[in-house]
């Protein structure tokens, strides 16, 4: 294996100093001097002129007219009343270096989220007759704004790439599907030129059915549940899904994947 | 010269006079007169010219003075025609040399340097005395604006110093010691840089000349002496300010002239990495750094000049630099690495260079190639191909000679435009009159510098067979290196081939602000120039 001889000494921002420092600290690697002479290093922090300047040459991630594919979960952090994970697959393919459009399918956990699980326990409330969603298909398109690259251990190298990602496309939920768009931004961390984590915040933005529904989710195992008029004490019938009425929703989500870059 | 003075105002009384129409005494005024503009330094500009006519027709002495009228007026172009017109007329030839020259003035108003230049050569060339020195002057500033040597020479060589208005007499000096300078009279170019005045824009071009020139005529202190105080008159001025910083490339040339290896890296080191001028410090360092023995920093060099950020950079020379160095330190494998990029690299180029000369193109062929240099030098979208290589036709784009010239081309274009853009111009005789000599002087431009294409290319072959032959001398004592290393190995005298880079363990070391990793094969702007060598060497 070709051995590296070559370093770049570069002098950097504080605040990646004090991050390096701390992650130093944390690994506990033994600390070694590195001489080069004063005259050598870098005195300024302008670039040099070129004719057409570019920002990188021979980039690690050849990322344009490439096509990538990967795993994700995913979390929503807004939903209260559904399951908050999620699962999916993604593929994309890249134009350029710039701009890439891609597929994303991702099946929803099935139950309640936490805090309808406790609503449920403590108060019979149960939000499991509301409709929930089920999984949603997206057209998925990335503007990549930055490509660089982090160095945290002085070791090696992990380039990266952030971008913003607008998504349009179909949400499924157990009754019906409804049109749903996404912003968000995301990042990659290449751990190879193919292999990268990623991870994605995207709002999304659809109609859905309010899953609180006056004398619907009463499920009769608290008889102090609910108002009067019901047949069995704590009881409500069980509604139609139809019944329920529908508003636009917001979700934020956070998603995790591994991707590899053919 | 009091008496000169006085001579003088009553002599422009009397002319003012006869202009007025005072006819009887026209003839005294313009014969005195004679000797008059001859000897005044008085600067002539359009508004304050006057017609100086010994014919004694009346309608000839009134279109002249309506030619002057219009030219007063500002109407340039409208002046500039009737002054052509009348230039054309048989009975007006005693009047030739007063009206070209007036038509110049016309022309140098309107921008047309080029077509003015023309009148006022002709002016010199008729050599009519009472023209001749207004001519050579403004000969002088058209040329200067044009930045048409050739011409600018013609006019210098005629010109008597003292009798150039104050106001360009700097720019005369520069210009003759530039002469001189070009000539290899480094004394008399010194002598001539230190009259140009502290208060004049050449002075800071003069005094770096005058370094040079100094430098070149082996006075290397006194040319320190003068880098220096052009590099303290600029001080204030921003980084990146070209004065300056030619200024502090030419002190590190001089110490490395001087063979003060260390105080050279010091000074090039202090070019900013803004400037255009860094790269071409980054290359002279590394050879400072070489001939002061440090090996491990010219190496740290290399690794920026052979970046991809210098792919279409013709550096031939530095490779098998490279390759020495690694020679040096044993380094056998790395070095064949080198010497075969030499050969992949510069091997096809010296082919085509070799094919391209052979086939007899002509200079416009040789022109339109380095006319695509320039155009993909400023848009690297434009999709041209090139017959020449371009790392070789863009090297010469960037020398001195063809930069000058095409610069001067492309005030001809300007004026060209100038011409073409303005249909109140271009339909008149004047504008066919200045289209012409425009169009020819394009054509000539671009003829001198295909020949400079040409010429440049002819030394590029020297220059590339010359290093190739290098290049199979450094193979062989890459071979004869690599036998002695096996011989030792068979002899058993074996050492443990030792890197920094072996210690995988190896922390970063934050000291002042720095910060260091391994490089991956990528290469970044903002890292050219910081790449460091921790390789050692290998030699048993």
């Amino acid at each position: 294996m070709q051995k590296t001889e070559v370093f770049v000494v570069k002098k950097v921002l504080k605040i990646v100093l004090a991050a390096s420092l701390f992650l130093s600290s944390s690994i506990g690697i033994a600390e070694e001097n590195i001489d080069v002479p004063k005259d050598e290093l870098v005195q300024e922090t302008v670039y040099p002129v070129f004719d057409n300047p570019v920002s990188v040459k021979n980039r690690n991630v050849q990322d344009s007219h490439a096509i990538d594919v990967g795993i994700f979960g995913g979390l929503a952090l807004t939903e209260p009343i559904s399951n908050t994970t999620k699962m999916g697959v993604a593929f994309n393919y890249h134009l350029n270096y710039t701009h890439s459009v891609g597929l994303v399918w991702a099946k929803n956990s099935s139950g309640l989220s936490k805090d309808a699980q406790g609503i449920k326990e403590q108060f019979g409330l149960d939000y499991g007759r509301a409709p929930a969603p089920d999984y949603a298909v997206l057209v998925d398109y990335n503007y990549k704004a930055y490509y660089g690259k982090l160095s945290l251990t002085s070791n090696g190298v992990i380039n990266t790439t952030i971008y913003g990602s607008f998504a349009g496309g179909m949400i499924k939920y157990v009754h019906k599907s409804y049109p749903m768009l996404a912003v968000g931004i995301g990042e990659r961390f290449y751990f190879t030129k193919s292999l990268s984590l990623k991870m994605d915040l995207r709002l999304y933005a659809h109609q859905a059915p309010i899953p609180f529904k006056a004398g619907a989710l009463c499920d009769g195992s608290k008889a102090t549940c609910g108002g009067g008029g019901q047949t069995t004490p704590g009881r409500d019938p069980v509604p139609s899904y139809d019944s329920f009425e529908e508003r636009l929703t917001y979700t934020t989500n956070l998603e995790f994947g591994m991707n590899y870059l053919f | 010269m009091k008496k000169n003075i006085l001579k003088g105002c009553l002599i422009h009384i009397l002319a003012f006079v006869s202009f007025l129409g005072w006819h009887s005494n026209a003839d005294a005024a313009t014969k005195r007169n004679q000797k008059t503009v001859v000897s005044t330094t008085r600067k002539q500009s359009p508004a304050n010219s006057k017609i100086y006519t010994a014919t004694k027709s009346t309608l000839q002495r009134s279109q002249l003075a309506n030619a002057l009228g219009l030219m007063k007026s500002g109407q340039y172009p409208q002046a500039a025609n009737s002054f052509l017109s009348l230039s054309r007329r048989s009975d007006l030839a005693s009047e030739r040399s007063q009206i070209k020259y007036y038509l110049g003035l016309c022309m140098m108003e309107m921008s047309l340097n080029q077509a003015a230049a023309f009148q006022f050569v002709d002016v010199i060339k008729s050599s009519d005395k009472r023209w001749t020195r207004q001519a050579i002057e403004k000969l002088l500033i058209v040329t200067d604006r044009l930045g048409d040597e050739t011409l600018l020479n013609y006019a210098i060589q005629r010109i008597d110093v003292n009798q150039v208005p104050t106001q360009y007499r700097d720019m005369l000096y520069f210009r003759l010691a530039e002469i001189k300078h070009k000539a290899g009279l480094f004394t008399e170019a010194v002598n001539l840089y230190n009259k140009v005045g502290s208060q004049s824009r050449f002075y800071y071009s003069a005094l770096y000349g005058k370094g040079l020139a100094q430098a070149e005529g082996k006075q290397p202190d006194l040319a320190l002496a003068s880098f220096k105080q052009l590099l303290d008159m600029r001080s204030s001025a921003r980084v990146t300010d070209v004065n300056k910083v030619a200024a502090q490339l030419s002190i590190a040339r001089t110490y490395y002239q001087k063979q003060n290896w260390e105080k050279a890296i010091e000074a090039y080191s202090a070019i900013p990495r803004d400037s255009f001028m860094w790269h071409e410090a980054l290359f002279e360092k590394t050879w400072a750094m070489l001939r002061a023995a440090r090996f491990r920093s010219t190496l740290s060099n290399f690794q920026t000049l052979h970046s991809t950020f210098y792919e279409d950079a013709y550096i031939p020379e530095t490779l098998l630099l490279r390759s020495i160095v690694y020679l040096y330190i044993c380094k056998y494998d790395e070095m064949e690495k080198v010497v075969d990029l030499f050969d992949t690299q510069y091997g096809p180029i010296s082919k085509k260079i070799n094919a391209y000369l052979n086939q007899n193109h002509s200079s416009e062929n040789y022109f339109q190639e380095v006319n695509k240099a320039f155009i993909v030098k400023k848009d690297a979208e434009s999709n041209k191909s090139f017959s020449i290589p371009y790392n070789a036709i863009k090297h010469i784009a960037e020398e001195g000679d063809v930069r000058r010239t095409y610069s001067y081309l492309k005030k001809l274009n300007e004026e060209r435009k100038l011409v073409d853009e303005n249909p109140n111009l271009r339909a008149t005789p004047m504008g066919v009159y200045a289209s012409g000599i425009i169009t020819n002087r394009l054509k000539s431009a671009r003829s001198i510098i295909g020949e400079m294409v040409k010429a440049h290319l002819l030394n590029m072959r020297v220059e590339l067979k010359d290093l190739n032959e290098q290049a199979s001398f450094i193979r062989y004592e890459m071979i004869n290196g690599k036998k002695e290393t096996l011989k030792k190995r068979i002899n058993g005298k074996t050492m443990a081939e030792e890197t920094d880079s072996e210690n995988q363990d190896r922390a970063f070391y934050i000291k002042n602000g720095y910060e260091y990793y391994p490089f991956q094969g990528e290469y970044w702007l903002d890292e050219v120039g910081n790449y460091h060598y921790l390789g050692k060497q290998s030699c048993e």
